[in-house]
């Protein structure tokens, strides 16, 4: 993009901005990208895309082969399971409820979690330290376990999981937000804000939040593939979605009894599984290594 | 501690019916039985009342019975959790021997052709779900070809006497005449789930170790002692490796409970009778007591677990001791 130099005076962009140049200069990464981008696509878009529904039985076609197969059919590009079910079209519609499920768990969980660690951070004493405390008693329970034990209280089913993930999210949010805010909490310009008259709601609004959001957007990353790997796996527990639903983790659990006889509906959602977890996580190194890049300069 | 105790003990109120039945696990007690132990448990006294009970009951190893098999769930976990410390420890023993080197060996030649490939891999092999990857061990190693067993702790050939529960200790002690073969069988069973769930851990080993490499190297004694003359070999099986290593004994404690984790998920499609599977177990039944008793072993289990890498880190980097008296 050409930018004429009219003034001599320089242009500093925005941290996103800056994040984004250091970002894009990996072709790995982007690769990792284009296939996040291409997931949340599919995750908003499969009801319109896919060829046949997801839960429709048809029993003409039971355990069809992938269509490679020699016994494959091409009008069910990835084959069937044992209700004959279309597997391509089970898995697309397994992103809108894995991958973009997680999305919105990670979203909601981070809105409280920074709201919570921006309270805390401002907090001194007893109320911060018992918050504190308690946060790393949460932070020692493995998050699986928590989930499990949340499904526990609130029942089996896919909308108790997605609450589950959501609460065992929030703790590394608070955790993350609180020591961003008080580090820079620290530095000159809050300072001269601060001797602006500026009050603590402005401040962390105008001038800390630009500054701390990619901290919170790689951290999200993180939690992402966490969650998406917790959904599937609560899901193949039994504990999650239930059977019929086309989400990955559930899928595979339905599949496992036609392991032998029809190995790709469980390969296929695992698969799935795999291609979402690494792209986010692609996605997450590429963030951080453009923050530590940015921080060296 | 005290405040897993706490959590244990309100989640007996959150768990859907009567709150003295989900700790004590009796079912089908008669009011007059419900109102003797609810005496017990300062039913009708303050909630810091009830709480201080608890705890007494906790500590003299009554968690109360399992609401499926009515069997106290003290018994329950003992027979459960040597399994879990052994698939476990053996996992982390794999983890660490397989992780720490390669990562070692990726910051040595930190740039190049292998140190991108090493961390390819471990990024798929952090992100592969462990449950996937389960099943997939088991159809290639167990079913293809045929190398290892898939499910079971020991072949029901042969009979151990439970001792210390820990299957390895036991089949040592015992005066079974066919002790090594025994010993052979279960060393075979352990070998695949504790690869499965060895996996991901490792890579994050290898990460750590990588790092903490890389810093290590970038360092001034390291510096000083390649200006001294030392071969690139002694240098680093001197100097560097001791070095990095502290570093990664610190972190082994946080691995740890993601490892128990995976160990849960695993124990479940090996069939492994470990804690993790009982849980599991115990929520399809909607047994609430052994819900918490299982919640309380394995947090106390991963917790003691810190305390003692934090000890073993401590005792071995005089740096990190002389912060906490230092200033």
């Amino acid at each position: 993009m050409a930018r004429d130099k009219t003034y001599t005076e320089e242009e500093f962009p925005s941290p996103l901005v800056q994040l984004w140049h250091n970002f894009k200069q990996s072709p790995a990464v982007m690769i990792g990208f284009g296939c996040f981008i291409f997931l949340v696509l599919l995750a908003i878009f499969s009801p319109l895309i896919s060829p046949y529904s997801p839960i429709e039985n048809n029993l003409d076609a039971i355990l069809l082969p992938p269509a490679w197969h020699n016994d494959g059919d091409v009008s069910y590009l990835l084959g069937t399971d044992n209700l004959g079910r279309d597997m391509l079209s089970r898995l697309m519609h397994g992103a809108s409820l894995t991958f973009g499920l997680s999305f919105i768990v990670v979203i909601l969980s981070m809105f409280v979690g920074v709201i919570i660690g921006s309270i805390s951070a401002l907090t001194k004493g007893v109320k911060s330290s018992f918050l504190n405390h308690f946060l790393d008693v949460i932070l020692s329970i493995p998050s699986l376990l928590l989930a499990i034990i949340i499904v526990a209280i609130l029942g089996p089913g896919l909308s108790n999981t997605l609450w589950a993930i959501v609460i065992i999210l929030i703790p590394q949010f608070i955790h993350i937000t609180r020591n961003a805010v008080v580090q820079e909490f620290k530095k000159d310009y809050v300072l001269a804000s601060k001797l602006d008259g500026a009050s603590n709601i402005r401040i962390l609004y105008y001038s800390i939040y630009p500054n701390i959001i990619e901290k919170m957007i790689s951290q999200a990353t993180l939690a992402q593939s966490a969650a998406i790997l917790d959904i599937a796996t609560l899901g193949f527990l039994g504990l999650g979605a239930p059977i019929p639903m086309p989400e990955w983790g559930a899928m595979l659990a339905n599949g496992i009894d036609l392991f032998y006889i029809a190995p790709w509906t469980v390969y296929l959602p695992g698969l799935a599984i795999l291609f979402a977890v690494v792209a986010t996580n692609l996605v997450g190194e590429g963030m951080r290594h453009a923050l530590k890049v940015r921080k060296e300069h | 501690m005290l405040v897993l105790t706490l959590l244990t003990f309100s989640l007996s109120f959150f768990f859907p019916g009567e709150q003295i039945i989900n700790v004590t696990g009796q079912i089908d007690a008669t009011p007059e039985q419900i109102a003797l132990i609810a005496l017990d448990y300062n039913k009708h006294e303050s909630l810091i009342m009830q709480y201080w009970s608890y705890l007494v009951h906790l500590f003299n190893g009554d968690l109360g019975v399992s609401m499926a098999s009515r069997i106290p769930i003290m018994d329950e976990m003992m027979s459960h959790l040597p399994a879990t410390i052994e698939l476990t420890t053996v996992a982390l023993i794999i983890a660490m021997v397989v992780g720490i080197p390669i990562g070692f060996i990726a910051a040595i030649r930190h740039r190049k052709k292998t140190d991108d490939i090493i961390l390819a891999v471990s990024m798929i092999g952090y992100s592969i779900p462990i449950f996937w990857l389960a099943l997939l061990a088991i159809l290639i190693f167990s079913i293809q070809l045929a190398w290892l067993p898939s499910a079971g702790q020991i072949s029901l050939v042969y009979e151990i006497e439970q001792v210390t529960g820990i299957l390895f200790f036991d089949i040592l002690f015992s005066d079974n005449p066919y002790k090594w073969q025994a010993f052979q069988n279960a060393s075979v069973h352990i070998l695949l789930p504790a690869c499965v769930v060895a996996l991901a851990p490792a890579t994050v080993f290898v990460r750590l170790a990588r790092t903490s490499m890389l810093t290590v190297l970038d360092s001034h004694y390291i510096k000083a002692a390649m200006a001294k003359g030392l071969t690139f070999q002694q240098l680093i099986f001197r100097h560097a490796i001791k070095n990095a290593m502290v570093n990664v004994i610190r972190d082994v404690g946080l691995q740890f409970a993601n490892l128990v984790t995976l160990a849960m998920v695993t124990e479940v499609i090996f069939n492994w009778p470990g804690i993790g599977n009982w849980l599991i177990q115990s929520i399809y039944q909607r047994d609430y007591t052994a819900i918490q008793g299982g919640l309380l072993a394995l947090s106390s289990f991963i917790f003691i677990v810190h305390i003692f890498t934090d000890f073993i880190y401590a005792s071995l980097n005089p740096l990190a001791r002389g912060i906490k008296y230092g200033s």
